[in-house]
């Protein structure tokens, strides 16, 4: 089941220098490229059928397309390595087992949308990962690949990594926006949307580390060798992260559009012994869980996922069996989402911390079922009134699990009230 | 005139200014969005989400009005289920971790929260686990008092720091709920339009340590006046109250919306002046430092006028174009030069390009309009031979120094006609009092050539007399303000179309172009 197209030198000792990678077909699409107009790669890109890999699943091209024509302003590349989702650990291999991959990406995509100043924004706990990074940026830089002359041509490309501080919420594009300009990590309101209005008020694009990791391949291989992978909406490979109570957890190249329940079982070792499946999260903890039921029929492409309710997501899948304890599992969510608001925008500051201390509550056995009734309007009265989306991953999937695992929060209640009553 | 588009709000049609935000644009017509952070003077920040609008057919359907432009046919829903639904619930989000504390709150009364509270919200609180609790009565600098647990977090003291001031003194530390403004450690507030934050915070978590605990707002009369504080002539809110047994107390000023003056904004020196308007008054007449009635001292004064050789009149750079006039009037029918000399009343180099004027004197720019000279050669030549000098508010121990001040009461005596003790008051052989700007009327044209008009706001128990009624009792032929202005209207060029009576609130600029435009 596993492909090699994104982590195709992986496994080849020492490919995150510039030597080992070059002699495995780094940079040689090079030549190719700058032959091309930058609307050609565009056009290319977008008959590859690229969809963002930063979990919205945005076609990469398209993306590309809505910058500006005829401005006078620098357009700016900002590269999303904040990966911060929890349980999601793809975009890390990338950095360090082949960063080349994605200063090739980098140097392609610049060309198409005519940057000549890139961002590689990377999670501050990252400190392994941007070492090996920059590193990678300098010899590409010695090696002519970065600077005023790319691979020999006249085109002139800076390439510079920044580093986050700390928070997740700076994954969101338009806060990574900010911190890069030295601000709070806070999401701006939208519209301006960054292609027209971003980085220091100039056109920008902002893609996810996988999406330009993608690039080479498209480029060396093209657009149809891409969509050989995957499914006719969803082409192409991805990085899953899977983990949690599985025998074989780890991060494994696969072809979109895999059935969920197979992957788990032939590339992950499926559940433990004598456990039972008890849910899935399919793309990071932001995406509301799958019941087994649901995992029978579930294929990991973004449409399948959208056809039961939940997200594709980053590709971090996480396991659960039946040792469980979905109320704790929730608690851990709301704490990390409550943890990680920016603060900025009153119903995600205010809300999320009243739901962690109504799940805590119930936890403590001093709920009541209309602690559970308030817990689900709180969802709705959160989501989607904030200035971005990160109260919504929040309360989608604490709404899913609501819905789907509700007995196990009456329970608690259940268990309280008798324990009161016999007192 | 600017653009007109029509809109639709709740389904009726509504023609507003294009160009302006919805909660703006709408709100000219009548109709409220309520909101928090969004202040028109900082702009829209889009953080307390109390003005989400439903747009019907629009994309997105549900958007900040703050962050909205007014467009042409725009479908704008107000009072749908859906939106109302959005109000109570960031209202509820807003007060659950707010101490509601406020039988003891000084912003009761003119708070957001309470009235948003009343009209939006009105359900019973579902908050059944301990609220965040934060730091409380903060010394944030500059006078103002912080409650972090009264806060929003609608950073419109942030903004204000950093727009404004250009200070950025203020912060939002950490996130999440634990988000709090701060000053950075050991650097309070410091600048000199501080206490602005606390008209600006929409709830009570900034107050002023000045005001705070001293009334309740609903006590307060809020009478318009103009700060005299300088020469800009802020638009100011006199914020006053008679409690039982007691006087008519002013207890702050607070700007007043002059687009042309002042904007939102005043400074933190002027806000304090109304101490002035308070304490240290002359109340009582005096002849040679002790106290007497008021007809003995108009009468002892009348005596010195009558038995004087040469009088010279001095008048305050503070007086209205009124009180200038019927001092000039009253100078020339007694035959003695009149001064504006009052060097004394600037502060050289104090001034800023935002408000804060080097001349402390409310109303210099009359003096060239009547033709008062307030030279110092021009002062030096009229007290020159003179035996009586009388002073019309002008405390000229601001502008001379001591000896200059002895030399000038050894051959001159010294009368004034004040509102406040001050050294001149103590050195003359008469003061009689006089009523303050804040319990007359008048008209003064700030540094700019502007003329506002400003009325009677604070009535004393035992009212002093006005000054130019003072005028008029030693011998003055203006008897009242109205006489002095149709005076004004027939001496003074540029007042000649200009109804002093009906100054438009925005005030007028003395360049022909503006007057003209008044007139027709």
């Amino acid at each position: 089941m596993q492909v090699q197209v994104l982590s195709a030198r992986f496994d080849i000792p020492d490919a995150n220098t510039i030597e080992v990678a070059k002699k495995h077909g780094a940079y040689a699409t090079l030549e190719k490229v700058f032959a091309m107009q930058p609307e050609e790669i565009i056009e290319l890109v977008k008959a590859s059928g690229l969809r963002g890999r930063g979990g919205a699943g945005f076609p990469t091209g398209l993306k590309w397309s809505f910058l500006p024509k005829n401005i006078d302003k620098p357009v700016y590349l900002a590269v999303n390595s904040d990966e911060s989702e929890p349980a999601t650990f793809k975009d890390r291999y990338i950095l360090v087992r082949d960063p080349h991959s994605l200063i090739e990406g980098i140097i392609i995509c610049c060309y198409a949308i005519k940057s000549h100043a890139a961002y590689i924004y990377i999670r501050g706990e990252y400190t392994t990962q941007v070492k090996v990074l920059q590193a990678a940026i300098d010899e590409a830089y010695a090696a002519g690949y970065l600077g005023d002359n790319v691979a020999g041509t006249d085109f002139k490309l800076d390439v510079t990594v920044h580093r986050g501080a700390g928070a997740y919420v700076c994954g969101e594009e338009t806060a990574l926006l900010e911190s890069i300009e030295g601000r709070k990590g806070q999401p701006r309101s939208k519209p301006p949307f960054p292609a027209v209005e971003g980085l220091y008020g100039c056109p920008t694009i902002i893609n996810n580390v996988q999406s330009i990791a993608s690039l080479p391949f498209i480029l060396t291989n093209g657009p149809d060798a891409y969509k050989a992978f995957g499914t006719e909406k969803s082409p192409g490979t991805h990085l899953f992260g899977i983990s949690g109570l599985v025998k074989r957890p780890g991060m494994y190249e696969l072809p979109l559009g895999l059935p969920l329940l197979e992957v788990i079982e032939k590339v992950a070792g499926g559940v433990r012994d004598g456990r039972s499946l008890k849910g899935v999260i399919p793309g990071g903890s932001s995406t509301p869980v799958l019941t087994p039921e649901e995992a029978q029929t579930v294929t990991l492409d973004y449409e399948s996922m959208a056809a039961h309710k939940t997200m594709f997501g980053s590709g971090g899948i996480v396991v659960l069996d039946d040792t469980v304890d979905m109320v704790k599992l929730v608690e851990n969510l709301i704490s990390f989402y409550h943890h990680e608001s920016c603060g900025q925008c009153t119903p995600c500051r205010e809300g999320l911390g009243w739901m962690l201390k109504i799940v805590k509550k119930i936890i403590r056995g001093e709920g009541a079922t209309a602690d559970i009734d308030l817990l689900t309007e709180l969802c709705d009265n959160i989501e989607m009134k904030t200035v971005c989306v990160l109260s919504a991953a929040c309360t989608m999937s604490t709404r899913s699990y609501l819905n789907k695992f509700r007995h196990e929060f009456e329970a608690y209640v259940t268990n309280s009230a008798s324990s009161q009553a016999a007192m | 005139m600017a653009e007109k588009v029509k809109l639709f709000v709740n389904g009726q049609e509504v023609e507003v200014e294009s160009g302006k935000n919805l909660i703006d644009a709408i709100g000219a017509v009548g109709i409220e969005i309520p909101h928090l952070c969004y202040h028109p003077a900082l702009g829209a920040d889009g953080n307390c989400r109390m003005c989400l609008v439903g747009i019907e057919d629009g994309r997105p359907p549900l958007v900040p009005a703050c962050k909205t432009r007014a467009a042409e046919g725009m479908k704008v829903q107000l009072d749908t289920d859906k939106i109302k639904k959005i109000q109570r619930d960031i209202m509820e989000l807003e007060l659950i971790n707010h101490p509601i504390d406020c039988p003891i709150c000084d912003q009761a009364g003119e708070c957001k929260l309470q009235d948003y509270y009343m009209k939006y919200d009105g359900q019973q609180s579902r908050m059944t686990v301990k609220p965040v609790l934060k730091a409380k009565k903060l010394d944030f600098g500059c006078g103002v008092v912080h409650d972090q647990e009264r806060c929003i977090l609608c950073a419109r003291c942030v903004r204000f720091t950093r727009l404004i001031t250009k200070t950025g003194e203020l912060g939002i530390v950490n996130r999440t709920d634990y988000a709090r403004v701060n000053i950075f450690p050991g650097r309070p507030l410091a600048n000199r339009y501080a206490l602005n934050v606390v008209d600006l915070c929409p709830v009570g978590a900034m107050t002023s340590k000045d005001f705070r605990f001293k009334q309740r707002s609903w006590f307060l009369t809020k009478s318009k006046g103009i700060c005299h504080g300088c020469s800009k002539g802020c638009n100011i809110f006199i914020d006053h109250n008679r409690e039982k047994y007691k006087d008519d107390i002013i207890y702050r000023f607070r700007p007043r919306l002059n687009e042309k003056v002042n904007g939102y904004f005043m400074c933190d020196e002027g806000r304090m002046t109304y101490k002035l308007e308070n304490d240290n008054r002359l109340s009582a007449p005096q002849i040679d430092g002790k106290e007497t009635g008021f007809n003995e001292a108009v009468e002892a004064i009348r005596r010195a006028v009558s038995q004087a050789n040469k009088i010279v009149v001095a008048v305050s750079p503070n007086a209205s174009l009124e009180q200038m006039h019927a001092v000039q009037q009253f100078a020339s029918a007694v035959n003695a030069p009149l001064t504006g000399y009052s060097d004394g009343y600037f502060r050289k180099g104090d001034g800023d390009d935002f408000l804060i004027q080097d001349d402390k004197s409310a109303n210099r720019y009359a003096f060239t309009l009547l033709g008062i000279d307030d030279s110092k050669a021009g002062f030096e030549a009229a007290v020159k031979g003179a035996d009586l000098l009388l002073s019309f508010q002008n405390d000229l121990s601001r502008s001379l120094n001591e000896t200059e001040m002895t030399q000038l009461l050894a051959t001159v005596k010294l009368i004034m006609i004040d509102s406040s003790h001050n050294t001149s008051v103590a050195k003359a052989v008469v003061a009689l009092p006089v009523a303050s700007y804040s319990e007359d009327s008048g008209s003064i044209v700030n540094c700019d050539g502007r003329l506002q008009r400003y009325e009677v706001a604070v009535v004393k128990n035992q009212p002093a007399c006005t000054l130019i009624h003072a005028v008029h009792l030693l011998g003055g032929e203006v008897k009242n303000g109205q006489e002095a202005r149709i005076g004004l209207q027939a001496s003074v060029a540029v007042l000649k179309d200009v109804d002093l009576e009906q100054i438009p609130a925005e005030g007028i600029a003395l360049t022909e172009n503006e007057v003209a435009h008044v007139a027709a």
